[in-house]
């Protein structure tokens, strides 16, 4: 079954003369549990496409489906709900620095009306589970950028979403906390919880332990290893091709 | 405890953390709307007093009839009834001796032993006539100049000028306090969305984090709430006490001064209800400026 899943989307930001697209009829298909790796430049648009996923930005045309539902035209009052299933985390952390790990974890516990002992045990457990000392009272800006990287990992994870993304989460960290935090992501995946990971780092592609690999280009599909996007079109336009790549290994 | 009574809990825990990170604001908050509610409470106060002496010295009689001493009853009530049928009036009551001497007697309020052993007969029979609101400035002097040829009336007061005068300054007094309410709503406001303004400015990451992992606009929007309110009810309460204190010291200077205008009975403060809507107007300002000042940040 299919976690996620796009049809046409399409999305432009700006209006008028300045109006730039930002992705172009754009389908994919993501199956549950499964590691995908959303490659390709600067400005592709892998960052947009996340965005459209945990309804940051609206798509012009196409319909997005998370878990079964279509979230393109998601009631504002509803968004919440979906983000509550769709955990993110990015290159900058978005960590309160003041605050301790597990007052951040506690945080996305506290968003779902969890009772204090509840939330405690669980922000504990979700700090375990990516290898961090839930006692700790240092506050997260006195952590190294993969300690960092960890907190905001077991936040996201902290409500048990279906679906994790990440925007290249590795941007700030060195080769070897690169690989750690890559590490991380794959047992995450193993765990059970289907991972979508954007990046346009050369040294991601190599080590992640992806099992689905979509490459963008200029806002358009240019590869999916799964090569779903063209059965999921109904009649393909000559440019929008999308060719089949291998999953490396 | 079920999710809904959780999250209020945190709500307002962060809502307390918030404001226990900068008390200096919230101090200066609650001193600038306690301020501009004295204003409005005075005004309010002073306008509830005024009306409150109008009241006992019947500003709303303008033409009294005194009769003279050995007036029958049935005379003065067919002058009562023809008086009632004349227009532009609107109402005619004749008042005998023994209520003249009651209404002194509680007029007197807290020394009603000064009229012992007064005589109701010492007091005259008199007729109180009311007219109609549309009735012309001058017709009371009209129909006190016809009054004045009746045989059974010994003399007629017209409260005329200075009643009007009086009606004048409460209805001015009245406009002031809705005045008043407007600027000090408008000011509170201000207050409050500029405080709030702070506050999201300065937990703006928290706010985006907040919004990353699910929260609901209420949770997002409720520790800001919370402050405004916070303010806005303590503010309106450290006014009411303020008023308290003032009218303490000076309400009784006032009710030396003026012993004569009071003697119908002393200045009150405001109503256990008057100030609670008080408090609840700070309240209420609070939560609408705070709402004001978040409601563009709590949305995805
Ligand atoms: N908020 C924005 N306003 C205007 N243009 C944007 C905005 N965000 C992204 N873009 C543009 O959209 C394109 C795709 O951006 P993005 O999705 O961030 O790419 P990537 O994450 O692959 O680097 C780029 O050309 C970028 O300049
Ligand atoms: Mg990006």
């Amino acid at each position: 079954m299919a976690i996620l899943e796009l049809c046409g989307v399409t999305m432009s930001y700006g209006s008028g003369r300045a109006r730039k697209a930002a992705l172009a009829d754009v389908s994919l298909r993501i199956a549950e549990g499964a590691f995908a790796l959303l490659q390709g430049p600067s400005g592709a648009g892998k960052s947009t496409l996340l965005k459209l996923i945990l309804a940051m930005e609206r798509p012009e045309h196409g319909t997005i489906r998370v878990a079964d539902r279509d979230i393109a035209r998601l009631r504002k009052s509803s968004i919440p709900y979906l983000r509550r299933n769709v955990g993110a985390v990015f290159q900058d952390f978005k960590l309160l620095s003041d605050a301790t790990p597990r007052e951040n974890v506690a945080l996305a516990l506290q968003v779902l009306g969890l009772p204090r002992a509840h939330v405690d045990a669980r922000a504990r457990k979700a700090l375990a589970d990516v290898e961090l000392d839930p006692d700790t009272r240092r506050p997260v800006r006195c952590l190294s950028g993969g300690e960092q990287q960890r907190v905001a990992i077991a936040r996201a994870l902290a409500g048990e979403p279906a679906i994790l993304l990440a925007d290249e989460p590795t941007g700030n960290l060195d080769p070897r906390l690169t690989r750690e935090i890559l590490e991380l992501l794959g047992s995450v995946c193993q765990r059970g919880t289907t991972v979508l990971l954007a990046t346009h780092d050369p040294l991601v592609h190599e080590h992640a332990a992806a099992s689905h690999v979509l490459a963008l280009t200029d806002g358009r599909l240019v590869a999916d290893s799964e090569g779903l996007a063209r059965a999921l079109v109904a009649a393909p336009t000559p440019e929008s091709t999308v060719e089949p790549i291998g999953v490396p290994a | 405890m079920n999710r809904a009574l959780t999250s209020l809990v945190y709500i307002i825990a962060r809502g307390v953390r918030g404001m226990v990170q900068a008390p200096l604001v919230q101090v200066l908050a609650m001193a600038t709307i306690a301020v501009c509610m004295l204003l409005l409470g005075t005004v309010v106060l002073v306008w509830q007093n005024a009306q409150s002496i109008a009241d006992r010295w019947g500003v709303d009689v303008p033409i009294t009839v005194y009769l003279v001493d050995e007036v029958e009853p049935a005379a003065a009530s067919e002058l009562a009834s023809r008086l009632a049928t004349v227009a532009g009036v609107s109402s005619s009551e004749t008042i005998a001796p023994e209520l003249a001497l009651q209404r002194l007697v509680e007029g007197l309020g807290d020394d009603p032993g000064l009229l012992d052993g007064v005589d109701a007969d010492v007091l005259p029979t008199s007729i109180e006539v009311r007219l109609a609101d549309s009735s012309a400035s001058d017709d009371a002097a009209v129909l006190a100049a016809q009054l004045r040829s009746e045989p059974i009336v010994e003399e007629v007061v017209v409260a005329g000028a200075w009643a009007e005068r009086a009606e004048q300054l409460l209805a001015t007094l009245r406009q002031v306090a809705i005045g008043a309410a407007a600027l000090v709503g408008f000011a509170c406001l201000t207050i409050v969305w500029s405080t709030i303004r702070l506050a999201v400015y300065a937990r703006r990451a928290e706010i985006q984090i907040l919004r990353l992992v699910g929260g609901t606009a209420a949770f997002v929007r409720g520790p800001f709430v919370v402050e405004g309110l916070v303010q806005g009810a303590l503010g309106a309460t450290l006014a009411v006490a303020l008023l308290w204190l003032g009218f303490a010291e000076v309400g009784s200077l006032v009710a030396d001064a003026f012993a004569l205008a009071f003697a119908a009975g002393s200045l009150r403060f405001l109503s256990p209800p008057e100030c609670i809507v008080l408090v609840g107007f700070g309240a209420a300002l609070g939560v609408l400026g705070s709402r004001a000042a978040v409601a563009r940040y709590v949305e995805a």
